[in-house]
């Protein structure tokens, strides 16, 4: 089958049945995107379908062909950082990591729709993305944080 | 006379006190004071590893892909209790792809909480069987769905009461107990305690089954190279695993490798060789193929550990005034198949001052997964029982419960009778209680109007952890000719944030530019030897063994700096990396004095020197919990946490501050939300996802204000630190059952207050 992740066309010899988050990890070793759960609870997993986030461990890879897709890999790069991936280091939005690449595409999602969100417009955003370490609290500024940034940008 | 270079030290470790011997450090560098004058220690610098962790480029155990990689995945058990009459693999090993089985006759001896590995005998639901390997995961999971297996049921013990009936089945060999049950430590005599006391009061207090659902679930890859074994691991213990594995397939500890870079969190579950490390090694043996091994959430919520549920009867007695006179439990506690016991006792001898304290532990066994330490493992439990019997205590009192705490402070270690390296409780209570507004909110409080359908409460609690760390654990120093500086130690980073503050201990002791110094840790092969990552005590344990090593680096930079400016070393400081005389204009930079050495490279060691002797190392909290209760449907919201920590010097407060809002949070998921549910009956966890099985998620957190009471613990090792990673879970739940006790005016005596529990408060009281 034909994806187009993070801009780039890939052939991928994948099974009808398998989920984007197989296809992205094991086929395509973009390992960036995490399995928590495989199942749909979590949101370790979430990546950019056509620009809204979805969980794609949920996601059959072949409904994705017509579709942009964008992993973390996709978001920025360690020399051109998101705004987001800046705003998440300088507020040490982040303990181990594990959850970090999902949080950082449902909350590109939720600015990509909503410029200017409230702070409860970043937890509704996130409410799908569990953090074990509890960095909660840092989510939230760091979201608001890029959100601003990203509105002062020409 | 020469100093013993070998000398015994005791080591606190969640709440075993262990002797270790210990080879005295290089040097006793003079401690960091109040006073010292630091530069980058303190710092709120940026996480170290945030940038790999923001790309998706931090690669976790699961993350690596070696060439020929198999997949591995478990066949579990679907009963609690019986016996496996047959397993029929035909199918599945027809199937393309499937490379192979692990059976029993595999993996002889290979044990785990006393289990043998797929032992054919059914201990507890989720208990592995069997292993399928297969050439990807997708082909490994469809072929367990062709494996047919035939079994008998027996009826499993899923109480404690059904453990302890005389006519019980036996869960182990030896009964449904460990040996010598109860497990009784006392001080004085409890009885004369509460024969003094004018006022007693008497609660049952329930605690559940918890779990660790770390979001990167336990797993292995293996790969041998002839004698050899590589095994990456999601492990809070790289040499412990080396260590377990080691003795498992019977091989030198040369021939071992662990490897762990970065891991989804542990919280306790992850302290030595999982199951899947074993099943890697083992298939990756037999196949010559590296092998893949990650339990899927199902496996992880089942057979990854716990916090094991407690029932605790207390008993407290006191003088009008308020001061105790005796604390007394009788608690049970179901381990599971198996685990440590890690009891709630040990959190009433430490908390409060009281001459005649008794505790009986009883210890179960019963046919569900074995417990494993979980964040405070112990006094989370026990801090729930005490801190709210003595909120009841305080209402039967009419004191505020703050006041009867700070009545009863504990000046010393009582349970060695020992002094505290430092103490700095109080401050806790008072700064805490100013920061919430205690004495307002609680005026307030008592002011609402008891028709109103949302109530508000306050409550508060207290908190002690061992936190002091100790040898053996080392570091070692090394700076490039470019003037960089790699800090090696082969401790872990669990998302802690021990990478940073290392090297931030290493630029202050160097001073270097803190964007120099790299730390390296993970790797049981390259690295110095540094404990398991438990119990709060890495930065305790390994900073100073740090400090050692960079002083030594700076003492060999410092003799090769002066050759070249033509000084003596004593007339050198250093600081950013830049080397000066005192006094003068001369100065090299870091990697002047580097490219003149060439290749000659300055290696500092250092290691961790002995604990002082007969003192007590502890961090202290004190936490304020706000809620708003809804009599009608039950539901608890908590509101605010203000937390007061004394857990010494902080290297890094964003960091700590990160490590106690997280910590603050799954209190309140403890407190509020998380339960495994059991069917009693069957032996079954019925919500063994991370759907069923709640865990706060960002709509449930209330506002936090954690901070430190400042203030460096010079006793407690020559850095000035102590644990922080256990202290902020212990108080929370108390505080906030506490706090819900406030609002309704009715006690609820078991967590978690789900809205079903607080409404059967309201209606039995």
């Amino acid at each position: 089958m034909r994806l187009t992740i993070n801009g780039v066309p890939r052939d991928v010899p994948a099974g009808d049945h398998e989920t984007l988050l197989a296809v992205i990890r094991e086929r395509l070793q973009l390992t960036g995107t995490k399995e928590g759960c495989a199942r749909g609870e979590c949101g370790a997993c979430t990546v950019l379908i056509d620009g809204r986030a979805a969980y794609s461990c949920l996601t059959l890879a072949a409904g994705c062909a017509d579709s942009a897709v964008t992993t973390i890999e996709g978001l920025g790069r360690a020399d051109a950082l998101h705004p987001l991936q800046q705003a998440f280091i300088e507020q040490d939005a982040l303990q181990c990591g594990f959850c970090t690449p999902g949080q950082l595409l449902a909350a590109a999602a939720l600015i990509a729709r909503t410029p200017r969100p409230s702070e409860d417009d970043v937890r509704v955003a996130l409410s799908g993305n569990l953090c074990r370490c509890g960095t909660y609290p840092k989510l939230v500024r760091a979201v608001m944080q890029a959100a601003e940034m990203m509105r002062a940008e020409p | 006379m020469s100093a013993k270079r070998f000398v015994t030290t005791q080591v606190e470790v969640e709440g075993r006190v262990e002797t270790k011997i210990v080879e005295m450090p290089s040097r006793s560098p003079e401690p960091w004071g109040d006073d010292a004058d630091l530069h980058v220690v303190g710092l709120r610098a940026q996480r170290m590893d945030a940038l790999e962790k923001v790309t998706g480029q931090a690669r976790y155990t699961a993350d690596v892909q070696l060439a020929g990689m198999l997949h591995a995945v478990v066949l579990r058990s679907p009963i609690a209790r019986g016996q496996v009459t047959e397993i029929d693999f035909t199918a599945a090993l027809a199937l393309a792809g499937v490379s192979d089985v692990l059976t029993l006759g595999d993996v002889p001896g290979i044990r785990r909480d006393g289990v043998q590995l797929f032992d054919q005998r059914i201990h507890y639901a989720g208990q592995p069987l069997a292993a399928i390997c297969a050439e990807s995961a997708d082909v490994a999971h469809r072929a367990l769905g062709l494996v047919r297996m035939t079994y008998e049921s027996e009826a499993p013990v899923s109480t404690p009461a059904q453990a302890l009936a005389t006519d019980a089945p036996k869960v182990k060999p030896n009964g449904n107990t460990p040996r010598n049950m109860p497990k009784v430590s006392k001080r004085g005599d409890v009885h004369a305690g509460l024969a003094a006391a004018d006022v007693t009061i008497t609660r049952e207090y329930r605690t559940p089954v918890a779990l660790h659902t770390a979001m990167e679930p336990h797993g292995a890859v293996a790969e041998w190279v002839g004698e050899q074994v590589t095994v990456y691991e999601s492990t809070q213990g790289i040499f412990n695993t080396r260590a377990d594995l080691a003795a498992e397939f019977k091989l030198p500890l040369s021939h071992v490798r662990v490897i762990k870079n970065y891991m989804g969190g542990g919280f306790g579950a992850k302290n030595g060789a999982s199951t899947a490390a074993a099943i890697a090694v083992a298939l990756s043996r037999k196949l010559e193929r590296p092998v893949r091994c990650i339990w899927d959430r199902e496996g992880e919520q089942l057979d990854a550990g716990n916090r094991p549920a407690t029932i605790q009867r207390v008993t407290l007695g006191a003088k009008r005034d308020g001061t105790l006179t005796a604390i007394q439990l009788d608690a049970t506690i179901p381990l599971g198949i198996g685990g440590w016991q890690g009891g709630p006792g040990k959190f009433y001898h430490e908390m409060y001052a009281c001459e005649n304290v008794e505790t009986r532990e009883t210890f179960v066994y019963m046919n569900t997964s074995a417990m494993s330490s979980f964040r405070a493992p112990g006094h989370t439990e026990g801090a729930f029982g005490l801190e709210c019997a003595l909120d009841a205590l305080a209402h039967e009192l009419h004191m505020d419960p703050l006041a009867l705490r700070v009545h009863n402070h504990a000046a010393r270690d009582q349970v060695q009778d020992r002094p505290y390296s430092l103490k700095r409780l109080r401050e806790c209570y008072a700064q805490g209680a100013e920061q919430f507004g205690w004495e307002a909110h609680r005026a307030s409080c008592a002011k609402q109007s008891s028709s109103s359908r949302l109530r508000r409460g306050v409550g508060v609690a207290s908190q002690i952890w061992s936190a002091g760390g100790g040898p053996p654990a080392y570091a070692t120093v090394r700076i490039n000719p470019d003037g960089t500086i790699e800090v090696l130690t082969g401790a872990q980073d669990l998302g802690t944030g021990a990478r940073t503050v290392f090297a931030q201990v290493a630029a202050e002791t160097l001073g270097a530019k803190l964007g120099d110094c790299r730390t390296v840790l993970g790797d049981t092969e390259r690295l110095p030897f540094a404990s398991n990552s438990w119990g709060s005590i890495t930065t305790a344990s390994v900073a100073p063994a740090v400090r050692v090593a960079a002083e030594e680096a700076r003492e060999r930079l410092f003799e090769a700096a002066s050759g070249m400016l033509g000084v003596e070393p004593d007339q050198l400081e250093s600081r950013d990396s830049l080397i000066t005389v005192l006094g003068e204009e001369k100065s090299l930079t870091f990697a002047q004095v580097g490219r003149k050495l060439g290749d000659v490279m300055i290696i500092g060691q250092g290691s961790r020197g002995p604990n002082p002797e007969k003192t007590a190392i502890s961090a202290f909290a004190a936490q304020f919990a706000e809620v708003e209760v809804d009599v009608d449907t039950g539901r608890v919201r908590v509101l605010r946490i203000v937390s007061a920590h004394d857990s010494g010097r902080i290297l890094n407060p964003t960091l700590a501050e990160s490590q106690l809002e997280g910590g603050i949070i799954q209190g309140v998921g403890y407190a509020l939300f998380e339960e495994r549910v059991l069917d009693e009956r069957l032996g079954l966890p019925m919500n063994p996802t991370s759907h069923d099985y709640k865990v706060p998620t960002i709509g449930d957190v209330p506002v936090i204000e954690a901070f430190f009471v400042a203030g460096s613990d010079v006793v407690a090792n020559h850095v000035g630190v102590k644990g922080v990673a256990e202290p902020p879970i212990i108080p929370t739940a108390p505080a906030i059952a506490n706090a819900v006790r406030c609002a309704l005016g009715v006690e609820c005596l078991e967590i978690p207050l789900t809205p079903w529990r607080v409404l059967g408060a309201l209606q039995s009281s």
